[in-house]
């Protein structure tokens, strides 16, 4: 996908949040994000995946103040010079807890909330609201309160929210943090396909490693407000002892590799695979070898 | 808390009355609080009220409104003691009978019994209208004829957090209990605030960034999703109320006759009657309320 032009460009952005604080939240970020790339954002509580995604639709450092360095250019826009809700065209944003994204009485009205700011003619609303209630699953739910819904459903009500305004870009912040496994696994399904079927780049912070290296073409790897690695999930998973330090896990069936390489089992050079196909074809030759 | 807290809201339903578009429901809400506000007169309130009832009725939603009466009229009553031995009326007062210290006046029974009626006839009418009525509907309504779009969200997610909050609080309380605090009483309930509101600033905090990514507050017209249909004979109705409530007005204040205050004399038995379960009845409805609050 890296042939791909650029959609999201940061350039030594740094970011302190407080004008006396003395660590920033981000330091010298540069990071190139292509169109319908689905990148995974790895790292530990405060290592400041967060601060990153809310540069992308310019929340930082438009709504939340600090001192702010470098540049974001998203879409060719820069965020400094954008308003937020200008960029809500562009970027849709997901947060880790449902429940405080919902306000509305009504799914519909919930969905909708967005378009009625930019004035959407009502057949538009109606038409959009049947068609992103299709994307994420929920047909027929209109008319129901969005806080009647299970976890999993208010999360992709959000993302339904998120999608109403035709966003180019989804940026999702831990969205199966507060959610049961089913409905983690319809949230995981809905970005893939958005993805995929719709060429939507999707930025994803969250701690499932497995998950992440099956979606995700773009990893990166963060701590204490640095990008550490970044790569595809082969290159960054093949990092062990950095990651370790990190205190981040690799998906297991990596971890498996490196567990046989070390028992001298089997030499992959740093080469594991990351996916459970992948594991398959490695791991099975393996065997097969051991038979024969 | 749950019991504590006083259900009104939208009962759904299919009676006629849901069916009438909000505003003209307010207008007549709105009117009738004019009515009541300008006459003491015991005949047109009842009557407002009694009309009021007949409407609940009409639109199905009875058992709601006994619930939010059962809670209004204990409360009401309070106004008859207060009124019988000190009525909101100029001097002089005349008294029709002494017990002790307590001296209950002519005036203050009938002003008592006025604003008892005015406070039925005025919250029925506007029962009448919640009741009916999705909320979102009041809202966009009202937003069309010129409230602005920022202060129907805040009443929408007033509305919304409301029961939130009252869950959250729950939480909070068993978390207290689990910790061998006090669960229970108003001791246990001010401690549980603390957490409650914070968590409620954390949750508004990242509600305005989530509403901020969503290009909510851009300048420029706005549309709204929920529409509200408006017949001919809504514009009647809200004409008619227009109408009734200044031609009632009208009437009020140019017919003198309509003050009963004096000639409506009442029999001391019936004064100390009503003081006495007025009394009774409202001491009644403070211990069975202390009661819940402290076992919930």
């Amino acid at each position: 996908m890296s042939e791909s032009k650029p959609i999201i460009e940061f350039k030594d952005v740094t970011f302190w949040y407080g004008q006396n604080e003395t660590e920033p939240a981000l330091k010298n970020i540069n990071l190139t994000i292509h169109e319908g790339d689905y990148v995974a954002l790895l790292g530990l509580n405060g290592a400041g995946k967060t601060t990153l995604q809310l540069c992308i639709n310019g929340v930082v450092p438009n709504n939340i103040l600090g001192n702010f360095e470098g540049q974001v250019i998203v879409d060719g826009k820069d965020t400094l010079e954008t308003p937020v809700r200008e960029m809500a065209k562009i970027v849709g944003m997901v947060f880790d807890n449902p429940e405080f994204q919902l306000s509305q009485m009504s799914v519909g009205e919930e969905i909708a909330l967005g378009m009625e700011s930019l004035g959407y003619s009502y057949e538009e609303m109606v038409e959009t609201i049947d068609e992103v209630l299709d994307i994420v699953g929920l047909q027929g739910l209109t008319e129901r309160s969005p806080f009647g819904l299970s976890g999993g459903q208010q999360q992709r009500l959000s993302i339904a929210s998120a999608l109403a305004m035709r966003p180019k870009i989804l940026v999702m912040d831990e969205p199966t943090s507060n959610v049961d496994p089913i409905g983690k696994e319809e949230i995981f399904q809905v970005a893939y396909e958005l993805n995929r079927k719709r060429n939507m780049t999707v930025i994803m912070a969250e701690h499932e490693v497995e998950v992440m290296a099956q979606y995700a073409n773009l990893v990166v790897v963060m701590h204490e407000g640095e990008i550490v690695l970044q790569g595809t999930p082969e290159e960054v998973f093949s990092n062990v002892d950095l990651l370790k330090s990190l205190g981040l896990r690799m998906p297991q069936v990596a971890a498996f590799g490196n567990e046989l390489e070390k028992l001298g089992i089997m030499t992959l050079n740093g080469h594991y695979p990351v996916k459970l196909s992948q594991a398959v074809e490695t791991y099975g030759r393996l065997f097969e070898k051991k038979a024969g | 808390m749950q019991g504590v807290v006083i259900p009104i809201s939208m009962v759904p339903g299919d009676s006629i009355i849901h069916r009438i578009n909000p505003l003209p429901k307010l207008a007549w809400a709105f009117g009738v609080l004019v009515i009541s506000f300008a006459t003491r007169n015991p005949l047109i309130l009842s009557t407002l009220f009694v009309v009021g009832v007949i409407l609940i009725l009409v639109a199905q939603v009875g058992n709601a409104y006994l619930k939010v009466a059962m809670i209004l009229f204990p409360i009401s009553l309070t106004l008859i003691v207060l009124q019988s031995i000190a009525p909101a009326f100029p001097k002089p007062w005349t008294p029709i009978v002494s017990v002790g210290p307590f001296t209950i006046f002519q005036e203050g029974i009938y002003s008592g019994i006025s604003m008892l009626l005015r406070i039925f006839a005025m919250t029925t009418w506007a029962m009448l209208m919640i009741m009916t009525s999705h909320p979102s509907d009041i809202f966009t309504s009202l937003q069309k004829i010129g409230m602005p779009y920022v202060l129907n969200f805040i009443l929408t997610m007033t509305l919304q957090l409301l029961p939130i909050l009252q869950n959250e609080f729950a939480v909070v309380l068993n978390a207290q209990k689990s910790r061998a605090m006090k669960g229970s009483g108003f001791g246990a309930i001010l401690p549980s605030m603390v957490p409650v509101f914070v968590g409620a600033i954390e949750r508004v905090q990242q509600l305005s960034i989530s509403l901020e990514s969503r290009a909510f507050g851009s300048s420029g017209h706005k549309t709204s999703y929920r529409r509200v249909r408006m017949t001919f004979w809504d514009i009647l109705l809200i004409v008619l109320g227009i109408v009734f409530t200044a031609g009632m007005t009208y009437w009020i204040i140019v017919d003198k006759s309509l003050d009963w205050s004096e000639t409506m004399v009442f029999h001391p038995a019936f004064a100390i009657g009503l003081v006495v379960f007025a009394t009774l009845g409202f001491l009644a409805f403070v211990v069975i309320a202390l009661r819940n609050v402290l076992q919930a």
